[in-house]
């Protein structure tokens, strides 16, 4: 299956304006996390922190409550290691139950961490990890590019960064950019062009603005503690859904891209092995 | 052999491989007892030199698994002393909650492999049982404070990589005082099974001119007393040459004297307790839980969590000789680190079951030799951390060069 297993899709939006007005789309991953501390879920998330006056790079962190999961709202389109800050999390933090959110190759690590017995008693306390769809991802000095060099904006000026309709998008005072995507291609990092997982698929819930319409976000609830911690916090009313099939684009683009970055993977491994480089074991 | 030599080699039920040698009479009674350690070198005092500071906590924490807490902190204080470096109060708090959890779970350890000796199966289950539920409880806290159980990533020269957060410090504390009940009932049940146990009153109560060595009532410090050391090489100090020669340690000794380490020690030297021998080395271990727990919950209620924990230090240090003397499960444990130009220029750690070797051979003497091996145990010895090197020709296996690493 090109979208990974999944019980379900479905298009949703956070209910809560506290958390639509920082998200990046339908604040699924702020409501979820919320709901999760609020519920006793887990006891604290690890997400992609803001660093202290560099807004656009993240920093992994330990958010324990709604104000520190708020404060870590939308998407910075550069690394944040997150799984750097697992250990610290169940360690000095204290967390015996975690959340952690996760781009589609940290979350592979994760799994990678669960199974294998790399690390003792740290990988084990995550019961949540939420991926978010992820084509690539850029160096931060790639982001001074785009910003300051093809769109002629500082990046500290820039209020929201954005990838769609082909275009990285900046908004800064109420004003947008776009840059096509042809242009930003080569600033990536070089691992992602053999990453074949677009959407995540060994997290809990998988979600990304792709598929749905604007402010929305679409979810793949994949494993039994995703579906619970979603259906629940759509039952205490935090978040609203529409059926996928009656939203456009829907789910054929999510597949047209998973598929699409499948292919390129394979196509980019196999010209590195004619090469002679090595290249890792990719699903 | 003769018939009036008994040799139990390796000795069971502790760290390392040791061997007892007894000289005994025509009842089987020990007339003269040898205690030495066959374990092979480890070299860790010699890998660290010309490395940075940071090095020796994180390669000497590695010389043993069983106390390497104790390790980690005696090397971190040894460097801490030798740069001159005054660690936040909140590190010191940190580092004292950490070994006090640690010497905790480390002597319901030695309960496990002392339990087949003072009690039969009626009782081994419960007591098993009740030493896997403490040290489940007290590693958690060594987990979370200074980021492993085993070998700690978070203990650095400066003091703490990082503070605990509110929510851990309540965690700990709620944990531990749940915890309590359970430790006195374990600290009970121990007690009673050795007092029943049927074990001569005073088996091991022959401690020669041994002098008690504990400098700290509770974790440590930076004072050791160096000008009193003397170390004696094994050919020189154990009048068999056979066992000389195969003995992997030195002796130390204070102002010439023997110094005995760990539990008893610490009681007679802090509490007042003069009784010796087999069980009162066990009742002591039982009892100092106790005063480790204690030490523990004041620690952990004094730890200010927004405090740093971390000092800006510069590696120039003092050039002096730095000491980390720490009150390890058995006994101090002294590590010693100069640094010189920013790298370690010298380094050397005087463990605690090298201070006991040369008392626990003679204490087997005056009861029968089947019970050498319990004298042995009540020491809880620890052997992985106390060899020295020698260089030996190939040829006729003759020492050419005797030098005193003890790791």
């Amino acid at each position: 299956m090109v979208l990974g297993t999944y019980k379900e899709a479905v298009s949703a939006r956070a209910t809560d304006k506290d958390i639509l007005k920082v998200s990046q789309d339908g604040g699924i991953v702020s409501a979820l996390l919320i709901h999760a501390i609020e519920e006793g879920i887990v006891e604290g998330a690890v997400v992609a922190g803001k660093k202290d006056g560099e807004k656009w790079r993240p920093e992994p962190g330990v958010a324990m409550t709604k104000e520190d999961i708020l404060g870590a709202a939308g998407t910075r389109y550069t690394m944040s290691p997150n799984l750097t800050a697992l250990k610290e999390a169940v360690r000095q933090n204290g967390l015996e139950k975690v959340g952690i959110v996760l781009t589609p190759c940290q979350t592979l690590a994760l799994r990678k961490l669960q199974a294998y017995p790399f690390a003792r008693f740290v990988a084990d306390k995550v019961n949540l990890a939420i991926g978010i769809f992820c084509m690539e991802n850029f160096p931060i000095a790639a982001l001074d590019t785009f910003s300051q060099a093809k769109l002629e904006t500082p990046k500290d000026d820039v209020d929201k960064m954005d990838i769609g309709k082909g275009k990285f998008w900046i908004t800064s005072e109420g004003e947008e950019k776009g840059l096509g995507l042809k242009f930003t291609h080569g600033y990536e990092q070089a691992a992602c062009n053999i990453c074949s997982d677009y959407v995540a698929e060994f997290s809990d819930i998988s979600t990304g603005s792709v598929g749905s319409p604007d402010g929305w976000s679409t979810i793949l609830k994949r494993t039994d503690a995703g579906k619970t911690i979603f259906d629940s916090a759509v039952e205490a009313g935090l978040i609203e859904t529409k059926p996928m099939d009656e939203v456009k684009p829907g789910l054929p683009l999510l597949e047209k891209l998973a598929q699409g970055k499948k292919d390129k993977a394979a196509k980019e491994l196999e010209k590195r092995e004619k090469l002679g480089l090595k290249v890792p074991l990719v699903l | 052999m003769t018939d009036n030599i008994k040799v139990i080699s390796p000795t069971t039920r502790q760290e390392g491989h040791a061997e007892l040698r007894m000289e005994v009479d025509d009842e089987g009674i020990v007339t003269k007892g040898r205690y030495f350690s066959i374990t092979p070198v480890r070299g860790l005092e010699k890998m660290v030199l010309n490395k940075s500071p940071e090095t020796p906590p994180v390669l000497c924490q590695r010389i043993c698994g069983v106390c390497p807490i104790p390790h980690t902190l005696a090397s971190a204080e040894a460097v801490d002393s030798t740069l001159g470096i005054e660690i936040p109060n909140a590190a010191k708090l940190l580092r004292r909650a950490t070994l006090a959890a640690h010497n905790i779970n480390s002597a319901a350890i030695h309960h496990f492999l002392v339990a087949p000796d003072i009690t039969d199966d009626s009782n081994f289950v419960a007591a098993v049982k009740s030493v896997s539920n403490i040290r489940k409880n007290v590693q958690y806290v060594v987990d979370m404070i200074a980021g492993e159980g085993i070998h700690p990533s978070d203990i650095r020269p400066g003091g703490m990589a990082r503070n605990i957060t509110p929510f851990t410090k309540d965690k700990l504390v709620t944990r531990m005082k749940a915890l309590k009940p359970d430790l006195e009932a374990h600290v009970e049940l121990i007690k009673n099974l050795v007092l029943e146990a049927g074990l001569p009153k005073d088996l091991g109560a022959n401690l020669g001119d041994s002098v008690p060595f504990s400098p700290y009532a509770s974790y440590g410090g930076n004072e050791f007393p160096y000008e009193d050391l003397t170390e004696v090489l094994p050919e020189a100090w154990y009048e068999d040459p056979e066992v000389g020669k195969r003995a992997c340690t030195q002796i130390p000794l204070l102002k010439g004297k023997p110094q005995e380490v760990g539990p008893r020690a610490n009681m007679e030297v802090h509490h007042g307790r003069k009784e010796k021998g087999v069980i009162a080395q066990h009742v002591a271990r039982a009892d100092e839980m106790l005063v480790n727990y204690n030490d523990l919950m004041e620690a952990l209620d004094a730890i200010d969590t927004s405090a740093n924990t971390m000092t800006n230090w510069k590696v120039e240090g003092t050039g002096e000789l730095g000491f980390g003397v720490m009150s390890a499960p058995r006994g101090f444990n002294v590590h010693m680190a100069k640094v010189v130009e920013g790298r370690i220029a010298y380094y050397n750690a005087l463990v605690p079951t090298t201070w006991n070797i040369p008392i626990m051979g003679p204490a087997t003497e005056g009861f029968h030799w089947e019970l050498g091996a319990h004298v042995i145990r009540a020491y809880d010895p620890c052997l992985s951390c106390a060899t020295h090197v020698m260089v030996v020709d190939d040829e006729d296996q003759s020492v050419i060069k005797n030098e005193m690493v003890r790791i």
